[in-house]
């Protein structure tokens, strides 16, 4: 399976998936258009739980800010996520500054939203 | 019939299911869409607060800027002046007049308030003229008398360099303050509306100071000598417009000269 690689701009992550088991999503996260620009992620993410993931996916969050659609879409990321969390085993690390307080507070929230999922809260 | 309406009862209790199902998830998809919105408008909240006090920070530095460019032309201003003899008031009223030709020559507010901060800074050029020469009591002879006149073209130097708006106003300022309407002045000898606006309204603001204050070297001149002065150089020396606007206004440049009174020499 192919890895996919978005470069980041004002107003949307740099998004790195890679098929080797490791996901990453830095940088802002406001586009005009947020579920058509994460429809390529959602797509990749349902064909590599579809029988490509190998043993253990790590994510790697870090958004600096995000808006409410992106929040939304976020729930739909961690619902994806939570689907495929029986059968294969996913380490979230939710990234955060820590001087970022909202930063921090949205994944407190995403940890506490998913209790079935295995979110850690990583301050740098 | 009976087992017709048994299915029926089937189907029914399916739709039942996915009814159940199906709002269970609506409700579901409510919930987290309200949970969203509140996150987000605390997130917002505490953003714009951010922000807000981030602008309030930006806007204190910049006014900190600007009074510490206004604090430093100033100074210039006066050092020059002390060169020149001339008491600190001096460079105030010119300051003060230079406006009010300016505002009633037809600039907006901001240039002339620039032209207000930029206008003392005319005789910055006399920092580099010898003391033996700035110094000497009684009449210069002709070698001195050029060297003092070169002080327009070392202010204007010493200016020219610089990028900000108010010190390339000052710039010119310094340069043309001594051109005089007629093409006799110096350094460059231009004429009429060749000089620049700035330096004719220095110009104007400077000499009407320069007269009506006492020096050491003089007494100063009563206003009806003053007047008839501005008179007879009207379009001489002085651009006529100016001339015109001094005289329509004159309550204004009085009251600044009586708000801004030298203490005696």
């Amino acid at each position: 399976m192919e890895n996919l690689k978005l470069e980041a701009t004002k107003y949307t992550p740099e998004i790195s998936l890679d098929a080797s088991g490791t996901v990453s999503l830095t940088g802002k996260s406001y586009p005009e258009n947020t579920f058509e620009f994460y429809a390529p992620m959602m797509a990749w993410l349902e064909e590599y739980f579809a029988g490509n993931a190998v043993e253990k996916t790590t994510i790697n969050m870090e958004i600096i800010y995000f808006n409410s659609s992106s929040s939304k879409l976020f729930f739909d990321f961690f619902d994806l996520l939570e689907d495929n969390q029986e059968d294969h085993k996913i380490e979230i690390n939710w990234i955060f500054d820590k001087e970022n307080e909202s930063a921090q507070e949205a994944g407190e929230d995403f940890i506490e939203d998913f209790e079935a999922l295995n979110i850690n809260l990583v301050a740098k | 019939m009976e087992e017709y309406e048994n299915k029926l009862i089937a189907e029914i209790e399916i739709l039942r299911d996915n009814f159940i199902k199906t709002t269970e998830k609506l409700i579901k998809d409510v919930k987290r869409q309200d949970k969203i919105m509140l996150r987000s408008d605390k997130r917002q909240q505490q953003e714009y607060d951010e922000l807000q006090r981030k602008f309030d920070e930006v806007a204190i530095l910049q006014r900190e800027i600007e009074d510490t460019q206004r604090e430093v032309v100033f100074t210039m201003g006066a050092i020059g002046e002390s060169r020149s003899k001339e008491t600190g008031n001096h460079v105030r009223r010119v300051a003060q007049y230079s406006k009010i030709f300016a505002l009633h020559y037809g600039m907006d507010e901001k240039e002339a308030e620039m032209l207000k901060q930029a206008s003392p800074m005319h005789d910055i050029g006399k920092v580099a003229i010898p003391d033996a020469v700035l110094n000497k009591p009684g009449k210069f002879d002709e070698v001195e008398r050029k060297i003092m006149d070169t002080h327009a073209e070392l202010g204007y130097e010493m200016l020219k360099m610089s990028n900000r708006p108010l010190l390339k106003m000052a710039a010119t300022v310094a340069y043309e303050h001594h051109e005089k309407w007629n093409g006799t002045g110096y350094p460059n000898q231009l004429k009429g509306e060749e000089i620049h606006i700035y330096g004719r309204i220095t110009a104007m603001a400077d000499v009407f100071d320069a007269l009506g204050s006492d020096r050491v070297y003089k007494k100063s001149w009563d206003d009806e000598k003053i007047f008839s002065f501005f008179k007879e150089e009207r379009g001489e020396h002085f651009d006529p417009k100016l001339v015109d606007i001094f005289f329509e206004n004159l309550n204004e440049f009085l009251a600044v000269r009586d708000s801004l009174k030298d203490v005696s020499l």
